[in-house]
């Protein structure tokens, strides 16, 4: 028998899982056939679309998309709040069905599943899979079947929803290469660009180039997705993948941020939560990222910056994001604010330096306090006087706990 | 059969394996007023867990009107809340 991978994506997740809960509550309308999407608050004109229907992607609505932009472009959009409990529960279920099929699985992100599996006959269990989360939990899945991880993962992105692809090493020249280079894993928008600039349009062409020419321009990154364009990927399904690479917060803005002073609000407010977060973890992080996104022109930026030494302050955090968002920010209106700490370790030891802030084990038992007060009595309990009549909440940005976002690593 | 969905305030049993069955339920009618209904027979009892969510489905039979009526009942387990499903 021979060894299989297998990749089950559920078809825009938040939205049919949203679908299918409300059809159980005798909604008479099924959001999967009009035009819909889930993301933010409408009434307060914040947040992004997170899942759309195929009707609403029709209409031009993008994933990610700022709420008024989308209601620009399709003003008759039927808009839900996420509901995370819901995801997570369908996230578990999805998994839990997976897992009679083959003890080797690996939740990916939340609507992912990799599966290893040895059999005779991989398309038939892919059809046994498919059918079994339709009829129990009521929404359809993509399910990919090769060799390798990466093969896996592009065969259940080839043509939505509800089917089965196969993405063999010999199938690759017909299948993938003649899609264009960004439907290739981890190619994202700064890369498409620098790759269509050297003539690299499609996957094809990137496998055939040359890969000391790719290390030259993008380095690792370069031989890397060399190596994805030609099918080549030897990463391991990982039984348990639930280990934190990362933690962010982010926010969309109530108004446009043009105002240095309430830009640093902003920031502060995310480093807040994303700190209570990386200390509720007792964790402490090495990198620092910020990014912002334009209102009016669209697009934006980020940066990051390694620290000299691991922190779990926000204080710390907080003066190093405001120093990259200073170095990249150029004074345009903002709707957008980003803070992520990565290169995460343990805070139980940890490198001290010459160059530490004074006092330092007293301001961590402080902050350790600080977010006491705040588990206990809200998040409103203590806050820092620079909030005072700004109309900005004190922290701010929040996901449901042990949420597992998509990861760039395989 | 129409889907109403319409929550209900239930008396219900559950038996020494855990089994839940209905007996009977209450609630505001469209005139207003508190109807009290019996429920004489389960003829099906099925489960579902569509998005990951589980409820009870009963299929029942009660004297609704003065005429016997079959229709369905859910129960879901998250809330412990009764519905009349389908009539």
């Amino acid at each position: 028998m021979k060894k299989y991978i297998f990749h089950i994506d559920a078809n825009s997740a938040y939205l049919s899982w949203q679908a299918v809960y409300d059809l159980q509550h005798g909604n008479a309308i099924d959001l999967r056939n009009i035009s819909a999407a889930i993301g933010g608050d409408k009434s307060k004109r914040k947040g992004i679309i997170l899942a759309k229907s195929l009707k609403a992607k029709q209409a031009g609505v993008k994933t990610g998309q700022p709420l008024f932009e989308a209601l620009k472009v399709c003003p008759e959009l039927t808009i839900v709040s996420p509901n995370y409990q819901l995801y997570m529960k369908c996230s578990d279920e999805m998994t839990a069905i997976i897992q009679t099929f083959s003890k080797k699985v690996e939740r990916f992100s939340v609507d992912e599943c990799f599966m290893e599996l040895s059999c005779e006959n991989p398309i038939v269990i892919a059809y046994q899979i498919k059918e079994y989360i339709h009829k129990t939990l009521g929404f359809t899945v993509n399910i990919g079947i090769s060799t390798n991880k990466l093969l896996a993962k592009m065969g259940s992105e080839l043509e939505k929803p509800d089917k089965i692809h196969t993405m063999f090493k010999e199938e690759i020249m017909e299948k993938m290469w003649p899609l264009p280079v960004n439907e290739l894993f981890m190619v994202g928008r700064a890369t498409y660009k620098k790759l269509t600039k050297y003539g690299i349009n499609t996957i094809g062409q990137l496998a055939n180039s040359d890969i000391d020419f790719l290390n030259q321009i993008m380095k690792s990154h370069g031989r890397l997705i060399w190596h994805y364009a030609n099918g080549l990927d030897s990463s391991p399904v990982k039984k348990d993948n639930r280990k934190i690479k990362g933690i962010g917060n982010s926010t969309t803005t109530p108004f446009d941020v043009d105002d240095i002073r309430y830009a640093s609000l902003f920031i502060l407010s995310l480093t807040e939560m994303v700190a209570i977060r990386l200390r509720a973890n007792n964790m402490m992080c090495h990198v620092v990222h910020v990014s912002y996104h334009r209102a009016s022109k669209g697009g934006g930026q980020g940066r990051q910056r390694k620290l000299i030494t691991p922190t779990d302050q926000t204080n710390t955090i907080y003066q190093t994001a405001l120093e990259l968002f200073k170095e990249i920010w150029d004074e345009g209106p903002v709707r957008h604010f980003g803070v992520r700490v990565t290169m995460l370790n343990t805070a139980n030891i940890y490198q001290r330096s010459i160059f530490d802030e004074k006092n330092l084990e007293k301001k961590r038992r402080l902050n350790q306090n600080i977010d006491l007060l705040r588990v206990k009595y809200g998040s409103q309990t203590i806050k820092r006087a620079s909030f005072i009549a700004s109309g900005i909440n004190n922290v701010n940005g929040g996901v449901h706990d042990n949420y597992p976002m998509m990861t760039s690593l395989l | 059969m129409k889907i109403l969905m319409k929550s209900v305030d239930m008396i219900c049993v559950s038996n020494k394996d855990g089994k839940i069955s209905p007996i009977k339920y209450k609630f505001v009618g469209k005139d207003e007023q508190i109807h009290i209904v019996k429920i004489n027979r389960i003829l099906e009892r099925n489960e579902e867990r569509l998005a990951g969510n589980r409820m009870y489905i009963y299929k029942v039979m009660s004297i609704i009107n003065n005429s016997q009526r079959v229709y369905e009942m859910k129960y879901e387990l998250a809330t412990c809340k009764w519905y009349i499903y389908k009539m």
